[in-house]
């Protein structure tokens, strides 16, 4: 359904972006999310995380299961690195893995391998909430995403766009390593991509607010000479023999 | 473990020896104690206030029993006086059981959202004892093997650049290279004329690129 986006100066209701899957995967947490919480929810794809709560901080879902043995390791840890490489912070919500018709309760042997799973996850600055159920998941993001605003980090600019506006969008995402809200903060406070591009990385921190070291990493992206030879053959195949053609 | 201490951290700091935890006296005889013996170099000090480990010389533990939980809301002000009086990062380890469950989350409310501490739930002494182990084990490890805190490495910025030229409405492959090719960088493509863009995508192409970067 199609709302009216809010400009209002004053942060109107909370505002969390969900990842498309989570329709499917978190039906609930959504659901608690608006009927419960009366949270925006903005369903869009994220492609990285699960939940983004604020301007810098995503939010991952996960199973107690995925946490208690190594089977997920390789999943577990490119997921959060990802999330590491854009966020200023990252959250995971361990979640105890549903019931399931049939099952009286769930037998939930302690793992090494969770603790230091756990172990890790503190060590570098991970944070980490425990949740017993989706209703549960839904309270925590909605907790989440209030802190962040008293902080100042809420996602403030409409999270829908449509038209030019949306193809900007298109375009700040494919920057390496910026957030999905960064690149909605960039879509509102440029006029154009050439204004962006034209800007200092102290003007790309205020526009997509972010740290200044981000700034300085998506600064140097738009400057950076872009050298044929690096480009992998199988990206530029059709592209080469195109350009080859012409010349 | 509600034992009121006049003073909520040790004054001076705690040096911890590498592979060591320093507990707080009152643990000695625990079954925490008992099991960690053997795993790791435990010693005993006094003196350490409100805290009940300390496994490095900047993190500690504060440990709330299911009996704390139960009693009331002294731990809380245990809690709060720490993190006033104290610099340390502290972990809180709380224990989870069929009668704590209760109050769980409003504890993993105080503790994480508005003190900002870590929370981690056990069920028993037994756990805790091998959570503060792998926690310990963490802390002597080398930065490298803990796949959240490595450096990532970082990637060749052309396989992006193409495909960020590629998000430009009518810019394909071809066009893309050719683009990049003439003018080297996102921020030279941006401030190309529409006469440049022409000599190298045609009119039409250089129309709608220059309406996409300009307006």
């Amino acid at each position: 359904p199609s709302s009216h986006p809010m400009f209002s100066k004053e942060p109107p209701s909370l505002c969390v972006l969900v990842d498309s899957r989570e329709i499917s995967s978190g039906a609930e947490v959504i659901s608690s999310l608006k009927a419960v919480h009366a949270v925006k929810v903005q369903v869009c794809s994220l492609s990285s995380s699960d939940y983004i709560v604020s301007n810098r901080m995503a939010v991952e879902r996960m199973f107690l299961s995925e946490l208690l043995n190594s089977t997920n390791r390789t999943k577990v840890t490119q997921r959060i690195q990802h999330l590491q490489s854009m966020f200023e912070r990252t959250c995971v919500v361990v979640e105890t893995d549903r019931i399931k018709p049939g099952e009286t309760s769930r037998f939930f042997q302690r793992t090494q391998y969770y603790d230091s799973m756990l172990s890790a996850f503190v060590q570098a600055g991970v944070r980490i909430l425990f949740s017993s159920c989706q209703e549960e998941t839904a309270s925590l993001l909605k907790d989440l995403a209030l802190v962040e605003q008293r902080k100042n980090a809420a996602i403030r600019v409409p999270v829908e766009v449509e038209g030019h506006k949306q193809e900007m969008l298109n375009f700040y995402l494919s920057i390496p390593n910026l957030s999905y809200p960064a690149a909605l903060n960039m879509c509102h406070y440029f006029d154009s991509v050439k204004k962006m591009a034209n800007s200092s990385p102290i003007d790309i921190a205020t526009a997509a607010q972010v740290s200044p070291q981000k700034a300085e990493e998506i600064y140097r992206y738009l400057h950076c000479g872009f050298d044929m030879q690096m480009l992998p053959e199988n990206l530029c195949a059709k592209g080469k023999s195109g350009a080859a053609a012409r010349s | 473990m509600t034992t009121k201490a006049n003073f909520p951290v040790a004054a001076g700091s705690i040096v911890v020896p590498y592979g060591h935890v320093v507990g707080n006296e009152k643990w000695r005889g625990s079954e925490i104690a008992q099991r960690l013996q053997g795993k790791i170099r435990l010693i005993f000090e006094d003196d350490l206030g409100l805290v009940d480990f300390h496994i490095s010389n900047r993190i500690c533990i504060l440990y709330i029993s299911e009996a704390d939980l139960v009693a009331g809301d002294e731990f809380k002000r245990r809690l709060v006086r720490f993190r006033n009086a104290s610099s340390l990062g502290g972990i809180v380890i709380v224990e989870k059981t069929q009668i704590s469950d209760q109050y769980f989350l409003a504890v993993q409310k105080l503790v994480v959202l508005e003190l900002g501490m870590v929370l981690l739930p056990v069920a028993n002494q037994r756990e805790a004892s091998q959570l503060i182990t792998q926690l310990v084990r963490e802390q002597s490890k080398d930065h490298n093997s803990n796949p959240f805190l490595r450096k990532q490495r970082s990637q060749l910025a052309e396989p992006a650049v193409f495909r960020t030229v590629q998000q430009i409405p009518g810019v394909g492959k071809t066009k893309a290279l050719l683009l990049l090719q003439q003018f080297g960088s996102i921020h030279r493509l941006c401030n190309a004329s529409v006469e440049e863009l022409e000599l190298v995508v045609g009119q039409t192409a250089a129309q709608q690129i220059y309406t996409f970067l300009c307006s």
